[in-house]
């Protein structure tokens, strides 16, 4: 008996279209005010100078990709993997500067919240690279209709809803640990 | 059954959903209800010293050595940028201040303010090339205009009085300060309230 690692066609299309609408608006935000993310990068302190601008539109650009590659099936692989190299590269710089002390800064996320630095929003990136990695599989085959449409939208309109929580919540984090330790 | 089953489904989407935004909404009431307590904002966004009244006065000691008299008299009205090396907006900013810096010097002063930490100040200061400002680090003097988001900056004229304050994001923000104090308003949304107050009919 063989056994083939198969995503039911609703989970598959919903985790390819939250990972494109969640991608797609962090892209814009970041090529809508390239000076603003370029300052944020510049706060990790783990780029030459120099190397920021084209660093920044670089990471913005791919992500904009991913975002895009996403959306239509036959180029969704190719989105998965923009997608997974993006999400590796933000992830390995925020632990790199969490490491190194910086734990003060913006994210430069795009998220529409001011997110700082914190072991939460690597955990969030984890959970947004294991989507990358499931949009990867092949999907099941079995007739579908105008309910897994629905569910799709349904499954992609939670985890939007899902996501600004948690950045919410995120953010919500520091305020609350300088209250804590308010005398 | 089968279309029992999807009708549930579909009302058990609806009813995930809504409390998905539900719970957006209260984390973000929770979010803003921990920035108006705030240690620093001290339950209140806007009840620093009012436009129009005198400045707090406060003799403050720059990076550089200099003493400044904030708020006192003096020939030329000074620009207050409350700044941090960690908000990316206030590095955006920098350039723009750079020119308002040369272009206004005639009759204004920038002056940079900020606390924390003096190293990591010397080595921000030093990146960004900021030299040519005062740079205050003053704890008492963030308190005093209550200022609880950054980048801030507070306009006070020759005179000593505050003639406009606001969270700046862009050059038009910080223009409408200027904008504001000729027009002797608290702020240029001030002006059009009032003369759309005063266009309505008694």
């Amino acid at each position: 008996m063989s056994f083939a690692l198969t995503l039911d066609p609703v989970l598959g299309h919903g985790l390819a279209a939250s990972l494109a609408l969640i991608l797609l608006p962090g892209a814009l935000h970041k090529l809508r005010d390239p000076a603003l993310f370029q300052a944020a990068m510049e706060q990790y302190g783990l780029l030459p100078a120099r190397w920021v601008p084209a660093a920044a539109w670089t990471l913005s650009l791919l992500e904009l990709a991913a975002g895009l590659c996403l959306l239509p099936w036959p180029t969704r692989a190719v989105g998965a993997l923009l997608a997974l190299l993006v999400l590796s590269v933000a992830s390995t710089a925020v632990a790199m500067a969490w490491q190194q002390g910086r734990r003060r800064i913006d994210c430069g996320c795009g998220a529409g919240v001011g997110l700082r630095l914190s072991p939460g929003l690597l955990w969030r990136n984890a959970v947004l690279l294991a989507c990358a990695l499931l949009t990867l599989l092949p999907l099941s085959a079995r007739p579908v209709g105008w309910p897994d449409g629905l569910a799709t939208c349904a499954v992609t309109l939670f985890s939007m809803g899902l996501y600004a929580v948690v950045n919410q919540l995120l953010a919500n984090q520091p305020r609350l640990q300088e209250l804590r330790n308010a005398p | 059954m089968t279309e029992t089953l999807i009708i549930s489904n579909i009302l058990a989407w609806c009813a995930v959903i809504a409390l998905v935004v539900a719970v957006l909404a209260l984390s973000r009431q929770v979010g803003i209800l921990y920035e108006r307590i705030a240690p620093m904002g001290a339950l209140m966004m806007d009840a620093g010293p009012a436009v129009g009244s005198a400045a707090p006065r406060l003799d403050v000691r720059s990076l550089n050595g200099e003493l400044l008299h904030i708020g006192a008299p003096a020939a030329r009205s000074t620009l207050l940028f409350f700044l941090s090396p960690t908000c990316p907006v206030c590095k955006k900013l920098l350039p723009i201040l750079d020119a308002i810096r040369r272009d206004e010097a005639p009759w204004l002063q920038v002056v940079l303010a900020s606390d924390g930490e003096q190293p990591e100040h010397e080595v921000f200061r030093q990146k960004a090339g900021l030299g040519h400002y005062p740079y205050l680090l003053s704890q008492e003097l963030g308190m005093s205009f209550r200022i609880a988001k950054l980048p801030y900056a507070v306009l006070i004229d020759g005179q000593g009085v505050l003639r406009a304050k606001g969270l700046v994001n862009s050059r038009e923000q910080i223009d409408s300060l200027f904008t504001a104090s000729d027009l002797r308003v608290a702020s240029v949304q001030d002006y059009i309230d009032q003369t759309q107050l005063n266009k309505e009919p008694a």
